[in-house]
């Protein structure tokens, strides 16, 4: 029964104007973050069921007649599910203080309900243009997040954020109809048996061709990257963790990787591209990222550079490859989440983004202090914490695979993270306090409380990494190394 | 009519061509957006085309009617965004728009 | 045949003049022109139901709201697009057709591609929409409510207490 993380979303949103006629802030808040509170609590159900049964069809029964909405779930569905539900309910709670001064509650809430539930179906699509759909339903109700602040910055990032979007979803759509006229279906099996049964290369390269020019522009690949910078520093900052956290990587890295991995079938040239694309990104975020002032664009670069990383871990094609790419997903989306939120802490209380202008506010915001230090030191890549097992597979996988040169970038390209991550710490929190935030205060509680639930994750997964990987980064890994499937079983309810 | 497909696809990627051209060079804020139509366009006669080859042309014209929900979905948001942009500068040009440098 | 290629011309003309007309309004209407042809060749294809949705949505709804867009952003000066760059299109367009004919040759002389895959459609037009593609409904509902939430928050005025 998974058409609940779609339906839920959706009804709510499509009330939340009549809520918010009522109660300007209390009900939408409570409705919206109990709905993410469920969600989570169902995705983990949805996992320990799946480990039982094993991946399947979902068809859905209305009054004992079958409507055709057929959704798949496997190993790969079910991780992003939790990871998508994770870090909403965390961004769902961070808002509930933050959006105070942005107004219109229930607006805001309704859009990221509509942007959840985009998400969730497309995790969950057994069809290439239903996940084209659910990527256009997440992207738009995303492009009036990112322009809510009604400033001409927040409007020129939204503008060109949309330009590029649609271009790239222009470029998918193509890929999609052509592959449509080579099988004449659009079912992930179907369209994987037809591609088998094909003789016409190149006209199966082009389509791949543009897959990567699509997806890439919407995960951020270098060249590719252009909007990033502007549109994740621009957004309010709940909006700006959950589409640096999430939606990169569910419209980008998810949809390539189930793509390229169930339906083409990873051969080496496609590998060859996605390791260097990979690798591009990884150097080119991370030397970018040294050079900046503004704190959420040094977090906007720093994910181009991680996400490389997950491609690199990803294209590799070995299961240990796969394995380190999801889980540096997982840690990713995780710690990214948790820096972008705590980058709204400090908006919130100081009103600057500048790294120049803050200092020393550990003295006065001890917590976000922590919290911040333990998300750079989890992506940078230090034990025991989260980020550090995840870059370890990865690295490990590309020695395995004799892929030495990989392995020396990926390795220096970790320090040079981990440098710039000290580097906002040291500007922003240690350091003399800086004399005009003497009268500033700690993070709002609900502010505080989202943050802290994250840095915990990120501190148990860490010390708890052996079970993690085995209860539920592994089926992952296996439903994608599994290669082209043709179909899964039928379970009607 | 069946074995003329090559001339609709030869035609949308002109279309296509014609669309990002208009991306790349237009510096008006509602011709740039003109572009992003003509590329709809295209997408729309590709889908039909196909649908065209294989025979299919209902699933085909399911697909670009939904298509074209999304498309005006889209319009909207970014023409409410052109708005509150000229509400902002006063003018319509994306060389006003230069403040983030990406 | 003839009429075919005489129509697939005229949308590409059309589209062409959209982009190359100092004009807004003229350029808004000329795409709607396009649009019309590009239905018309719907028509002809035998897909009519795309046919009139092209006409209805893309040559009316979109056009009538990129015309209140244009009236309500009118301004003074003109937006100076750059001569260069449109004097060399009909260059680059030249060169990208023939390489496009060049192409499109070589797919003539090929014989229809014998596809396999999935047998062709299975029922009237209604039938497949709303029984096969059941689960696109869904998402074209997510998506009109993200389009009409998006425009709600972009326009919305800022209340007191901020």
């Amino acid at each position: 029964m998974i058409f609940p993380f779609i339906a839920v979303p959706l009804i709510l949103a499509s009330v939340m104007p009549l809520i918010g006629r009522f109660s300007k802030r209390f009900l939408p808040d409570a409705l919206t973050n109990l709905a993410f509170l469920f969600l989570l609590v169902y995705s983990l159900i949805t996992m320990r069921q799946l480990s039982a049964t094993g991946p399947a069809i979902h068809q859905l029964l209305f009054l004992k007649q079958v409507l055709n909405i057929n959704m798949v779930i496997d190993g790969f569905s079910a991780f992003m599910l939790f990871t998508i539900s994770l870090v909403t309910l965390c961004a769902g709670l961070f808002s509930i203080n933050y959006m105070e001064h942005y107004g219109a509650k229930a607006n805001y809430y309704a859009l990221l309900l509509i942007m959840v539930a985009g998400m969730n179906g497309l995790v969950l699509a057994n069809d290439l243009f239903q996940v084209y759909l659910f990527l256009e339903v997440a992207a738009v109700a995303s492009y009036g997040l990112v322009a809510f602040g009604l400033g001409l910055d927040e409007l020129e990032a939204s503008y060109k954020y949309l330009m590029l979007s649609a271009v790239s979803s222009g470029f998918i759509l193509i890929s999609i109809a052509v592959i449509f006229s080579l099988t004449g279906s659009l079912n992930f099996g179907q369209v994987a048996a037809g591609l088998q049964a094909l003789n016409m290369k190149y006209a199966v390269g082009l389509c791949a061709g543009f897959f990567i020019l699509g997806f890439g522009l919407k995960s951020a690949l270098v060249p590719f990257h252009a909007w990033l910078p502007d549109a994740h520093p621009s957004a309010p900052a709940p909006i700006s963790a959950m589409l640096s956290g999430l939606l990169i990587k569910v419209s980008g890295v998810y949809a390539l990787a189930r793509i390229f991995f169930n339906v083409f079938g990873l051969n080496p040239a496609l590998s060859q591209v996605l390791m260097y694309a990979g690798v591009i990104s990884l150097v080119v975020g991370a030397v970018i990222a040294l050079g900046q002032n503004d704190i959420k664009r040094m977090l906007a670069y720093s994910s181009i550079s991680q996400v490389g990383y997950i491609i690199l871990g990803i294209g590799l094609g070995t299961p240990l490859g796969i394995l380190g790419g999801l889980f540096h997903l997982f840690n990713h989306a995780i710690a990214k989440g948790l820096l972008f939120l705590n980058s709204g802490s400090i908006q919130n209380a100081t009103g600057t983004r500048s790294l120049d202008q803050m200092g020393g506010l550990a003295k006065r915001m001890p917590l976000t202090a922590a919290t911040t230090l333990i998300g750079s030191l989890s992506i940078a890549g230090v034990p025991p914490l989260a980020g550090f097992w995840s870059k370890l597979i990865i690295i490990i996988a590309l020695f395995q695979a004799r892929q030495y040169g990989f392995a020396l970038i990926a390795v220096l390209t970790s320090i040079v993270t981990l440098w710039y991550y000290l580097l906002i710490q040291r500007a922003a929190f240690f350091g003399k306090l800086n004399e005009t935030w003497k009268n500033i205060k700690e993070a709002p509680f609900w502010m505080s409380a989202s943050t802290v639930i994250l840095g915990l994750i990120c501190i148990a997964v860490g010390i708890f990494f052996g079970v993690v990987i085995r209860s539920w980064i592994q089926p992952a890994a296996d439903a994608l190394s599994a290669g082209v499937i043709y179909g899964f079983k039928m379970m009607g309810f | 009519m069946n074995s003329a497909w090559y001339l609709q696809m030869g035609f949308a990627a002109v279309l296509l061509f014609v669309g990002i051209y208009c991306l790349l060079t237009m510096r008006n804020l509602i011709k740039l957006f003109i572009g992003i139509e003509i590329i709809s366009k295209a997408i729309t006669l590709a889908l039909i085309t196909s649908g065209l080859l294989r025979n299919n042309m209902t699933l085909a014209q399911a697909l670009t009617i939904t298509f074209i929900v999304v498309e005006v979905s889209m319009v909207a948001v970014a023409l409410a965004i052109i708005i509150n942009v000229y509400r902002h500068t006063g003018s319509l040009d994306v060389r006003q728009l230069t403040k983030l440098k990406g | 045949m003839v009429l075919q290629i005489f129509l697939l011309c005229g949308l590409t003309i059309f589209s062409v003049l959209a982009i190359l007309l100092r004009d807004l309004l003229k350029a808004a209407i000329s795409l709607a022109l396009a649009s019309i042809f590009l239905a018309m060749v719907f028509f002809r294809l035998n897909a009519p139901y795309a046919g009139v949705f092209e006409i209805s949505v893309v040559a009316g709804l979109i056009t009538v709201l990129f015309i209140t867009t244009i009236a309500l952003t009118k301004s003074p000066s003109d937006v100076r697009e750059s001569k260069l760059l449109l004097i060399i299109f009909p260059l680059f367009f030249a060169v990208f057709i023939v390489i496009d004919l060049i192409i499109m040759k070589n797919l003539l002389n090929a014989v229809q591609p014998n596809l396999p895959g999935a047998p062709g459609p299975a029922g009237t037009f209604g039938q497949v929409y709303w029984n096969e593609r059941t689960f696109d409904l869904v998402a074209q509902i997510g998506v009109i409510f993200a389009g009409v939430f998006s425009v709600l928050a972009l326009f919305r005025t800022k209340d007191k207490h901020e």
